[in-house]
């Protein structure tokens, strides 16, 4: 298929490797704003939903809202937030695309962490209180070990996304994965085009096996399946 | 208890029932035809008659403001001729319009004398800048592909190389030969800049100047609020971009002639070229239009955010044709 | 961007036909992949819970979709069919719709009690009786919580079909950005939002009306797994 020898053509020209807009430093780009929006996302999220997870209350509220923020193009929040990062001085590319991504993982880490809490039977943080645990201590010994793996896995599936959608950056000058597909959509060349693409799904898939390797180490205690 | 989601739907869907009651009477997307079918003045486009076996037009557009407006130009003025007319999207790349011809899609389109055959030769440097040589070496490419172009018009639209003030004052920039002395200077615009015969490979080639250490890709609509905020050095604009003059950029005169004839012209499969009075009329639009006031319809599609129906309407309107 | 306000409520009222006819294409686009999603994911899950062994390579394949960028692939389906066209738009929508439903239907029908699973066995139902009087009404909580998810996810997505010429929300965004006008790009942003929220909210009261023996809605917690197929 006349794509694919594209694709290698491409792929095997070292100079597309190296220098300020090769492959190398693209996917560099691409990997440093995805750990930094998904840690952001588990700073701002993950409290508030121990939280209420914890007191038992606004979280239907919360995760219908957090829910129908899925629906907010990340494409209109970067528009937004170029002119305001270039107005504040903090430029092109990195920033606005933060935003960006920012918000789309916020959600999922968002419900699963509540989830996670809420979910847990009320006789067992009952039985915690009787043991003489006060609040603070039943959420920290009781309920976030409980709701680790449900968090987790809500960062990974922030994390796959956030690693898929960065590619949107390339419209504000963005340097990562998605200025292959940008360049070789405007530019006319397919090799460089499908590049963009492979890279950005092969990241993204092992972004879900580093993970997958990362919650069996934290959370060993859910290793053992069910029937199923 | 089961009144009260029922309530609540009911309060969700309200805002989305007012949008839809908004419009309720008027069909479709038929709001853009009645502008055009108001007009009733004597002009060349009204008093033209389609001939009743004149095929359905339909017009490509460019995704940039001055093609969509040169669109609703054309459809304004055919319409009010009586052809069947529409106007379809086919993104800011040539060679989708081009596949969009090849597929029955579209067959008429406003195009760019220079670029278009740089588009077609492969960036072979044929274009001058004369535009009837121009417009004529575009024949010979286009006939291979059923199509023609029609007389050239006066307005240009060339790539515009600019700099702020303060850059051109700071460094004494006044042309394009002047960038020779500043390799440093990062260059930002769309991507196609890296491939395009009037951008970076025709900056080497005629001038000797080699500004890809720095090029910074972005989207159009991000290159003249980067140059602002001192983001990239050098921005590149069309030069019938009103912020050229209403930012107070200084436009790098071309002084070696890399630039060429990109007038702007219609692009039309030759079947609707045979039809009888079709290329009077666009003709006709042709001769309306001059670089200036281009430059003005822009403005006013950019800055003063009106819609390019509008726009296209009063064009016509204050020319005569309506 | 030239210190416009955020929404200036002149060029909307100005605009309500081009509001009306970007939300009614806006709604045909999500509405067309909602509901062959549905099917689609209905038929492939209806294999793999029949035939155990399919569902891993199920799971990898709508996973390996759903990490494809929504731009890369739509932008690749332009040269195939054409600008404009709704098809290359669907087989992207669809395409990301699977993952999250083929999940929660297989999970919903997992999820079933195995003693009403047994009970019915014993009153002599097929396994396909079963599955279609049985199963499938249990596992309709499940099954709403993965339309929902998937259908406020598809109505983001459409948004960006604007960049292929589809005249839903995204071309409000997409001209907004493209003349720096931000009032375009948040009624695109902001009506998208509605959107969501109103469909979600119907999806909601579809499940009360299915499912009358219950008192609240499942939330729509579980978040899909993109390829947890492979690993679990």
């Amino acid at each position: 298929m006349s794509a694919w020898s594209e694709l290698v053509d491409y792929l095997t020209v070292a100079d597309h490797w190296w220098g300020r807009r090769g492959i190398a430093t693209r996917i560099g780009d691409h990997v440093q704003i995805s750990v930094a929006a998904t840690a952001a996302a588990v700073a701002l999220a993950v409290p508030p939903a121990l939280w209420l997870g914890h007191i038992r209350r606004g979280g239907a509220v919360a995760t219908a809202a957090v829910n129908v923020g899925r629906a907010v193009p990340s494409f209109a929040i970067v528009a937004l937030a170029l002119p305001i990062s270039l107005r504040y001085g903090f430029g092109l590319g990195f920033w606005p695309t933060l935003v960006a991504l920012v918000a789309l993982a916020l959600p999922p880490i968002f419900t699963n962490t509540y989830a996670g809490v809420a979910g847990i039977d009320r006789a067992v943080t009952d039985a915690a209180r009787g043991m003489g645990m006060r609040g603070h201590e039943v959420l920290w010994r009781v309920e976030a070990p409980n709701a680790l793996p449900l968090l987790l896995t809500g960062v990974r599936t922030s994390a796959v996304q956030v690693v898929a959608t960065a590619t949107l950056g390339a419209f504000v000058g963005f340097g990562g994965l998605g200025a292959f597909i940008n360049e070789g959509f405007r530019q006319q060349d397919d090799g460089k085009q499908l590049t963009g693409a492979v890279l950005v799904a092969v990241l993204a898939i092992a972004t879900e096996l580093l993970f997958g390797v990362g919650q069996r180490l934290l959370t060993p205690w859910t290793n053992r399946k069910g029937p199923r | 208890m089961t009144t009260r989601p029922a309530r609540w739907l009911l309060a969700m869907l309200l805002p989305l029932a007012i949008i839809a009651a908004g419009c309720g009477s008027d069909d479709d997307d038929s709001a853009s035809d009645t502008t055009a079918a108001s007009g009733e003045g004597g002009g060349a486009c009204s008093e033209a008659t389609a001939p009743d076996d004149a095929p359905a037009i339909t017009i490509g557009a460019q995704d940039f403001g001055e093609s969509a407006i040169l669109a609703e130009i054309y459809r304004q003025c055919l319409d009010a001729a009586g052809y069947d007319v529409s106007i379809q999207e086919v993104g800011g790349f040539r060679d989708l319009e081009l596949a969009a011809f090849d597929g029955g899609d579209i067959n008429l389109a406003p195009e760019y004398a220079a670029s278009m055959l740089e588009a077609l030769n492969d960036q072979a440097g044929e274009a001058t800048a004369d535009a009837q040589e121009t417009a004529d070496k575009l024949k010979g490419y286009l006939s291979d592909l059923g199509l023609v172009a029609l007389t050239p018009s006066e307005a240009v639209d060339t790539n515009a190389l600019v700099v702020t003030k303060e850059t051109a004052d700071k460094l004494d920039l006044t042309s394009l030969s002047d960038l020779a002395d500043h390799p440093e200077l990062v260059l930002g615009g769309p991507a196609d800049c890296e491939t395009n015969a009037f951008c970076l490979p025709g900056l080497k080639s005629v001038y000797g100047v080699d500004l890809s250490a720095g090029f910074t890709p972005l989207e159009p609509a991000a290159v003249a609020p980067a140059l602002d905020a001192g983001e990239i050095d050098v921005a590149l604009l069309f030069s019938t971009d009103s912020r050229i003059v209403t930012n107070d950029y200084v436009l790098l005169e071309d002084d070696k002639g890399m630039l060429a004839a990109d007038n702007v012209l219609p692009v039309l499969t030759t079947e609707l070229a045979d039809v009888e009075g079709l290329s009077d009329l666009l003709d006709a639009i042709s001769e309306s239009l001059t670089t200036s006031g281009l430059t003005e319809l822009n403005r006013r599609f950019d800055v003063d955010v009106e819609d390019a129906d509008k726009i296209a309407e009063s064009h016509l309107t204050d020319a005569g044709l309506l | 961007m030239r210190d416009r306000p955020f929404l200036e409520w002149d060029w909307v009222l100005d605009h309500l036909a081009e509001i009306r006819a970007a939300t009614l294409e806006h709604l045909r686009l999500t509405v067309i992949a909602v509901v062959l999603g549905v099917v689609l994911a209905a038929a492939l899950s209806a294999v793999a819970l029949r035939w155990r062994r399919t569902l891993a390579p199920i799971a990898w394949v709508t996973g390996v979709i759903y990490t494809i960028p929504s731009l890369a692939l739509f932008t690749f389906l332009v040269p195939i069919f054409g600008l404009g066209s709704t098809v290359a738009a669907e087989i992207a929508l669809v395409g990301y719709t699977l993952l999250i439903l083929i999940r929660n239907i297989v999970a919903g029908v997992d999820g079933v009690d195995p003693a009403v699973r047994d009970a019915a066995d014993g009153m002599g139902y097929g396994r396909w009786h079963r599955l279609v009087a049985v199963e499938l009404p249990l596992a309709v909580p499940a099954i709403i919580a993965g339309i929902r998810i998937a259908a406020v996810t598809t109505v983001g997505l459409v948004t960006v079909t604007g960049l292929i010429g589809l005249g839903g929300y995204g071309s409000f965004i997409d001209a907004g950005l493209k003349r720096q006008f931000p009032t375009q790009i948040v009624l695109g942003g902001g009506l998208s939002v509605i959107m969501a929220t109103v469909i979600d909210v119907a999806l909601v009261g579809l499940e009360r009306l299915l499912t009358p023996w219950r008192r609240s809605p499942t939330q729509p917690l579980a978040e899909p797994e993109p390829l947890a197929g492979v690993l679990g």
